[in-house]
């Protein structure tokens, strides 16, 4: 049995048409991996930046997995929404990424993209937001995604410090 | 007990400590070196000092053992102080006595007290005596403290704020966590709220420890008192004592700025009792109880093996992620890809080894138009060498990929062709590959590309590197035109595992490559093996060459030196 734990945070997202962010996210492991403590999903405040064009979040994510194996190796999924003037929610966008898996801390970037409509359907998003969604958003969906039709989207920032155990004892190198 | 943490020179020191701070103890021994006459005699040569010599200072100190009948009795003072232990001066003794003069609780309590100390006959301390947390002394002391020299220093607003909170709530209760649940934020902060919140407000002790220095005879004069030690104790366990305790460095020193010239020296000692030997082993023994049983308890939950390769084979794991492809002339851009595993390589059967990216509307970032993918993969595959003989170097799997553009009207083109080789080394490898796609020369084909759509392909994409179906010596690709197109870029986590690198981290230190720690059938362990072997025997003979009498060696020599020549 191998552990690692996962310490760090969410720390906003930049690059998107919009203000006013909150950020969705959650982690998903493999079936050899057991979630030992910490949360394995969230979501952060709305964060409306003053000045520039990042939403800042500091969002604290810290889980402790121990595992039997790398197949399965955590990944993060994450949903940024927005919340406009009239407290309605949309999407903006979907991103994934794999938790590293080297020890130390990491500065990632995880890019993101949203489903894009029909030309209809990009029209009224214009004028009144909204939009499709995907319909089951978790990274197995990964695995047939050829079907989607999408738009490029912001950037998410992510700090995360790694900490691994025993993976030398059974002869990973990482 | 306790644990130091830092200090500076003749500051204060940090410690932290579990134990209840009620075990702490100190002893505090002071001394005159020059009294108000002439020196005292202590041109005797003093007795050795039973510890070891710690400095000069010392030596000193250690001369106040010798029968000196010249000196007053109240020349040193030794004293040994408890945490918050009230030990009275002469000027408290002759405040307090007359009922009259106190006037709060404290003061009558220590009216009491005092009275009783009488009826016990009289007081031990002479010269050192403590300030305890709830003196009056403590609040002054902490109010006007100063920390520059200027004459007009102002307590900040925060030294303000500070002391009113006067922080000594060591009885507060946790706050509840369902109050924490309702309510997030306190929209209305109340006065006392913000005097909880907006400055430190760990509950702190605090204990000084007093010196009365004045001339033989006259104690009692407030002008005389001197801190000796100030000792600062928080809800969390952390102690600051300041000054440190003297260790290495020798006693403290005051010298009193009056006409005398008085010269003091002390020492603060931690005189704590310590921990039993077989209690602390019973703590100890708690403790390992308790990790083992939260080990037994993780693999009660998880279990304890761990999934291991076949002995003699390399387990490549490489968690991936197609970030994003940019630069590239159309929209609606898809990445295609697949891996290629060389000889010797395999993959478990459910592995998946191509790949399609959903097709992403690329948007404009920095003069470049960027589709964003983060499509993540993952490749397992396995290296095994059965014939070590074998003397041709393993070759890397490799990852083709090629984007594709879709336009409003379905058709697709061709943007670029490109490939990577899966990283050797394991850790975190960003890769942002370009690529180029084959174009026809002529502007007919150029219009055809944008009316139409569809470009030359390549029939096979391994054309990218060698193709697998070349067997010559040289490949060439003269007559192929090409066009520079955008690029894709890609981020590997790579993971290498193996058995072999168990055997080998524990002896030897990491070594440059992969072949090298799967060891045995590479060319270069080989010559390793030689060397080693040669150093060892020569160093079998240079020790047989010591151990031979004198004279057989002298005679000898030439030919020793001779053999040793080559």
């Amino acid at each position: 049995m191998a552990e690692l734990h996962v310490i760090g945070q969410l720390v906003g997202a930049s690059g998107f048409p919009q203000r006013r962010l909150f950020c969705k996210w959650g982690l998903h492991a493999g079936s050899a991996w057991k979630l030992l403590e910490g949360l394995r999903e969230g979501q952060t405040q709305v964060d409306d930046p003053q000045a520039g064009d990042m939403a800042y979040w500091c969002h604290p994510i810290d889980v402790h997995y121990a595992t039997k194996g790398l197949q399965g190796w955590p990944k993060l999924h994450l949903e940024v929404w927005h919340q406009d003037s009239l407290g309605r929610s949309e999407l903006l966008g979907y991103g994934f990424c794999h938790v590293p898996s080297t020890p130390g801390c990491h500065a990632l970037t995880c890019v993101t993209w949203r489903p894009r409509g029909t030309w209809g359907e990009r029209l009224s998003r214009f004028w009144l937001g909204g939009g499709p969604q995907l319909l089951a958003p978790d990274p197995a969906y990964a695995a047939d995604r050829f079907r989607l039709r999408t738009e490029a989207a912001g950037t998410v920032r992510l700090q995360l410090g790694l900490i691994l155990r025993h993976f030398e004892r059974y002869g990973v190198q990482c | 007990m306790a644990e130091r943490l830092w200090g500076a020179e003749a500051g204060g020191a940090v410690y932290r400590s579990r134990d209840p701070v009620r075990n702490l103890r100190l002893r505090v021994r002071i001394q005159r070196v020059t009294a108000a006459g002439p020196l005292p005699a202590q041109a005797s040569p003093p007795p050795p000092p039973l510890s070891a010599p710690r400095g000069p200072e010392l030596l000193a100190l250690a001369a106040r053992a010798s029968p000196d009948a010249r000196r007053p009795p109240d020349e040193e003072e030794e004293a040994e102080v408890g945490w918050q232990e009230k030990l009275f001066s002469q000027f408290e003794v002759d405040l307090y006595q007359n009922e009259s003069a106190c006037q709060t609780h404290l003061d009558r309590q220590y009216h009491k007290e005092i009275l009783k100390l009488e009826k016990a006959g009289g007081r031990k301390n002479y010269r050192i005596f403590t300030y305890i947390d709830h003196d009056q002394f403590t609040n002054l002391e902490e109010h006007c403290q100063k920390v520059t020299d200027s004459d007009h220093e102002v307590p900040s607003y925060l030294a303000e704020r500070m002391a009113n909170v006067r922080r000594r709530r060591q009885d507060r209760k946790p706050i509840e966590a369902n109050s924490l649940k309702s309510k997030i934020i306190t929209w209305e902060p109340s006065e006392e709220f913000i005097k909880n919140n907006h400055v430190i407000n760990t509950p702190v002790q605090t204990m000084y420890i007093m010196g009365d220095l004045g001339p033989y005879g006259k104690l009692g004069q407030r002008e005389y008192e001197r801190v000796l030690c100030t000792i600062k104790v928080d809800g969390n366990g952390v102690i600051t004592v300041k000054p440190d305790f003297t260790g290495t460095k020798g006693a403290y020193w005051i010298e009193l700025d009056r006409q005398k010239r008085d010269l003091w020296k002390y020492t603060i000692e931690n005189a704590s009792i310590q921990v039993q030997q077989e209690e602390e082993e019973r703590e100890q023994r708690v403790f390992r109880d308790l990790y083992s049983r939260h080990k037994e308890y993780l693999s009660g939950l998880v279990g304890s093996e761990f999934e291991m390769t076949l002995p003699g084979t390399l387990r490549l794991f490489v968690n991936g992620e197609v970030v994003s492809a940019q630069g590239y002339e159309y929209d609606n851009l898809y990445v295609h890809f697949f891996l290629e595993l060389p000889d010797h390589w395999s993959s478990p059967a459910f592995q998946q080894l191509s790949g399609v990216t959903q097709t992403c509307a690329t948007k404009t970032e920095d003069w470049d138009n960027v589709a964003y993918f983060c499509y993540p993969f993952t490749l397992e595959m396995f290296f095994s060498q059965e014939n070590e003989s074998e003397d041709c170097l393993p070759q890397w799997p490799v990852l083709y990929f090629e984007v594709l553009s879709l336009d409003f009207w379905q058709r697709y083109r061709v943007e670029g062709y490109g490939s990577l080789v899966l990283p050797a080394s394991p850790g975190l490898h960003i890769l942002t590959i370009p690529t180029w796609r084959p174009v026809e020369l002529g502007t007919v084909a150029e219009l055809r590309r944008f009316f139409i759509g569809g470009s030359p392909e390549l029939e096979d994409m391994t054309y990218v590197r060698i193709p697998a179906t070349f067997k010559g010596e040289r490949l060439s690709r003269f007559g192929f035109h090409t066009e520079t197109t955008g690029s894709v870029t890609f981020r590997l986590y790579c993971l290498q595992q193996s058995k072999a690198f168990l055997e080998t981290s524990a002896s030897r230190h990491r070594m440059q490559s992969v072949l090298d720690r799967l060891g045995g059938f590479s060319q270069q362990s080989s010559v390793y093996n030689v060397l080693e072997a040669f150093q060892k025997a020569r160093c079998r003979m240079q020790e047989a060459r010591e151990s031979l009498p004198q004279d057989l060696i002298s005679s000898s020599f030439y030919t020793v030196h001779q053999t040793q020549e080559p």
